[in-house]
């Protein structure tokens, strides 16, 4: 009788230990993409890999509260971006609302216009370079960053975005919408120069 | 109260459209407005060439293998 109550102790031991195994190593399968978008969520790589420690550490000590079948790229996101938070790093606010008055289309015409009569669409994006878009980006409030990295860069949908920066679906899509918007623009003041502002 | 404009509109929901979270009929109102008008159909694709030169643009170099080979340590030992 004995016998019958250890064996499914034994075998729970082992399923749990062989999940845990499969947990962790598609866990780190993940860790070039979660580090892609780690990279521009903190400020430096030295914190990114700080961060990247810690996370992980953290994922395999809680293991057991991944849900099977989600999101893991999303659920590990979610412990940096939090991580990042209890670090004092990233301060939780209130964006600042000011009007932008530019629309959509505002780089496309600045760029058509200051071009010399290239209009083809292929190329007119062509115009900017590497370094107008690192820096456009780094100049982008980190409120609207986080988003516009998650969903355009890490191609997270706004609800694993919402859930990763915990905050309702409607702030990440007001968010994204105003983000793209500062990003195009301070695009165009690079590429451009002052005349788009 | 200004004039329906529909290229502004198009402006508006561009990049909902990309994102594709419209609704079905919002995208049809938004493919028809691009298959007939010149001017929104440059700036769409212009917008999707954008959103791709962006990317690998930004894209960083890929996780040291150093900081990969920590990532592995940390799994917790076999018993």
């Amino acid at each position: 009788m004995g016998e019958t109550t250890q064996e499914p102790d034994a075998r729970q031991i082992a399923t749990e230990a062989r999940d845990r195994v499969r947990f962790e190593e598609e866990a780190l399968a993940l860790s070039d993409q979660v580090y892609r978008v780690a990279r521009h969520l903190v400020g430096s790589r030295e914190e990114a890999e700080d961060l990247m420690q810690e996370t992980y550490a953290r994922a395999f000590r809680s293991w057991r509260s991944f849900q099977p079948g989600t999101n893991l790229r999303a659920w590990l996101l979610r412990i940096l971006t939090n991580l990042n938070i209890d670090r004092g790093r990233r301060q939780q606010r209130a964006p600042d609302m000011q009007p932008l008055e530019e629309g959509d289309y505002f780089l496309y015409n600045k760029l058509e216009a200051s071009g010399d009569g290239v209009t083809d669409e292929e190329h007119v994006v062509e115009r900017l370079s590497q370094n107008d878009v690192v820096a456009a980006l780094s100049e982008v409030p980190h409120d609207f960053r986080d988003v516009v990295v998650l969903v355009d860069i890490g191609d997270f949908t706004y609800a694993d975005a919402a859930q990763i920066l915990d905050i309702p679906i409607g702030t990440v899509m007001s968010r994204l919408h105003r983000g793209r918007r500062i990003l195009k623009q301070a695009m165009a003041e690079s590429a451009v120069g002052d005349e788009a502002a | 109260m200004t004039a329906y404009d529909p290229c502004s509109h198009c402006e508006e929901v561009m990049q909902p459209f990309m994102d594709r979270v419209l609704t079905d009929v919002e995208r049809s109102e938004a493919e028809a407005h691009l298959e007939e008008c010149s001017y929104c159909r440059k700036r769409y694709r212009f917008e999707a060439n954008l959103r791709q030169f962006v990317r690998q643009a930004v894209a960083v170099e890929p996780i040291p293998v150093e900081l990969k080979q920590k990532l592995r340590e940390l799994r917790t030992p076999l018993q």
